[in-house]
């Protein structure tokens, strides 16, 4: 009885208009409709909650959707809803500090040490010898606070707190480094908020102001947007989580995404939109050839998972080796989210999808390496 | 039905626990997702209660060593609830002023459900759906202390204070092998039936 009356948290109910989205695709008649399509039905069907995707090829453009917005109302995903699309905000923040750089702002291989306060990088080891480029690659060694324990179980415990960027911080502060800076490179959440700093620093003005101000703006991605502005604006599809590995979901779409306030993750986007910005960012229309050559100067880390792509390390982006051969990509979860984007150079096709669902056994379908050898695979199949 | 069970549970354990005069132990705890000893009472809090008794082994005067039996119930916002029942092996280390240091280690049955609304995937597509629960093991090591309100009778109601690590088993297969969990109870133990 007392478990009934504690279960009472009832899914909230919408209108019929709360997830309306300016649909213009014209993707019923891209030759490959059918079966782009196809893919993302079975891939919502496998267990999926629902699934946005869009692909650009030497036919067009194509978006499609499949599986539910919400489902507790029971209602359609569409490619032009709204999502989250996590950590894929890195390769903003490293346009945006190249943007910078270009613009003589600041330089890639001074140290942070020039634009942040020393006590603000107190605890940090390493903090104190890296350099922007370093940030950017993942090479500074600085430890990841997504990996503490601590914060792990933390995080759980209090799933809608809304985390301040020094509650993250502290959680890196007293960690031992990964490595001397520029010895090697590894995945560290922490490198982007002290990029997301700099960019504060340097402007004076919050780093999503500034992802607008020379990204969202001219690039004309109207559905984008970080969480800092808005945690969960109007029409954001719902999010699940297979917690317990069961494909058993609950709602999670107000847990707080630790990184939301952060430039290190919490950004809201579509995958039309992560499309359009990764072909624009690979066709030279952001940024100069000599600016893209930087980015993908490809650093190996010492140790690759045998489980996974092998993987090269760029600014905010990275390299995979495919069967179909050689893709820059980034992606992101949130809690009850995920997306990725995928430009491949040689082929000259861009790849974008997220899914409103994630974690345990959810993963395998929709960011997994098999569930991308699957995509990949689809999409090239002809 | 359900409810019918557990009244004549309850009725059935009280009047064992007259006949043998056996202690009663109540306490109120915060549950939370941590790691061991990295802090004592986390926020938010997530309350739980938990109810059992104590059986009698070895006691010498400084020392008792004693099996104990729980059952409780914490709700956990936004991520479970749980019912469990546990067995716990209890050594209390006593000083002749009433107070005690206690430990112990035990091994339990839990079983947790969501706090809203699960959707289980079936046949291609997810349906709302009661949740069944996910059953767990939770193997726990206790410490804390206790204080005998009158320090020279063995009966004497006492008040405790116990720090409770504990393990969730399994959590997510494949994902989180497993959960830590802490658990601060603030009780009592009496004996109503001496």
């Amino acid at each position: 009885m007392i478990m009934c009356c504690f279960s009472c948290e009832k899914e909230e109910q919408f209108g019929i208009n709360f997830y309306d989205c300016d649909e213009q695709s014209k993707s019923k008649n891209h030759p490959d409709n059918e079966r782009f399509q196809e893919l993302i039905e079975e891939i919502a069907s496998s267990g999926v909650p629902g699934i946005m995707m869009t692909i650009r090829n030497s036919n067009g453009v194509w978006s499609g959707a499949a599986g539910k917005a919400d489902l507790a109302n029971n209602v359609d995903l569409l490619p032009c809803n709204i999502t989250r699309v996590g950590s894929t905000v890195k390769t903003f923040t490293a346009v945006t500090i190249m943007l910078l750089h270009v613009e003589g702002k600041l330089d890639l291989d001074d140290q942070i040490i020039e634009y942040l306060p020393a006590s603000y990088l107190e605890g940090l080891e390493n903090a104190d010898k890296a350099t922007v480029r370093q940030l950017l690659q993942h090479s500074s060694g600085i430890y990841n606070y997504i990996v503490n324990l601590q914060f792990q179980t933390a995080s759980l415990n209090d799933l809608t707190k809304t985390w301040k960027k020094e509650e993250l911080l502290a959680y890196a502060r007293g960690q031992k480094a990964l490595f001397a800076p520029g010895t090697d490179v590894q995945y560290s959440n922490t490198n982007y908020i002290l990029l997301g700093d700099i960019i504060e620093q340097v402007t004076g003005k919050k780093y999503y102001e500034v992802f607008a101000e020379k990204i969202f703006v001219p690039y004309e991605l109207y559905a984008t947007d970080c969480a800092a502005e808005n945690p969960v604006p109007e029409g954001i599809v719902r999010g699940y989580v297979d917690f317990y590995s069961n494909l058993n979901v609950i709602n999670s779409t107000y847990y707080s995404g630790w990184d939301y306030f952060t430039a290190d993750g919490g950004l809201i986007s579509n995958s039309a939109d992560l499309n359009t910005f990764l072909n624009a960012l690979f066709h030279g229309n952001i940024l100069s050839q000599n600016s893209l050559k930087e980015m993908t100067n490809w650093v190996a880390p010492k140790n690759q998972d045998e489980e996974e792509y092998e993987t090269f390390y760029g600014l905010g982006i990275f390299k995979i080796n495919t069967v179909f051969g050689p893709a820059y990509i980034h992606s992101g979860d949130a809690i009850g989210y995920f997306a990725s984007m995928v430009y491949f150079p040689e082929r000259d096709v861009t790849i974008s999808w997220a899914v409103n669902g994630n974690y345990g056994s959810i993963d395998e379908f929709a960011s997994s390496k098999t569930a991308m050898d699957r995509i990949f695979q689809s999409v090239f199949e002809d | 039905m359900r409810n019918v069970i557990v009244l004549v549970l309850l009725v059935y354990s009280t009047g064992l626990l007259a006949q043998t005069k056996l202690p009663i132990k109540f306490s109120l705890f915060n549950e939370s997702t941590s790691i061991p000893f990295t802090g004592l009472i986390n926020t938010p809090i997530h309350p739980g209660i938990q109810v059992g008794t104590e059986f009698e082994w070895k006691e010498t005067n400084k020392i008792r060593l004693y099996p104990s039996v729980n059952v409780g119930y914490m709700f956990h916002n936004n991520l479970f609830q749980g019912i469990y029942a546990n067995l716990e092996l209890g050594f209390d280390y006593k000083f002749d002023f009433g107070l005690n240091i206690k430990s112990s280690l035990g091994i339990g049955y839990l079983h947790t459900f969501t706090t809203q609304q699960e959707f289980r995937f079936e046949n291609g597509a997810y349906v709302a759906k009661a949740d069944r629960g996910n059953a767990r093991i939770m193997p726990s090591f206790s410490l804390g202390m206790g204080y005998r309100l009158k320090p020279s009778d063995s009966q004497s109601t006492e008040i405790f204070v116990m720090y409770q690590s504990w393990l969730e088993f399994p959590y997510s297969p494949g994902f989180i092998p497993l959960m830590s969990h802490n658990s601060f109870h603030i009780g009592s133990k009496f004996y109503p039936f001496k």
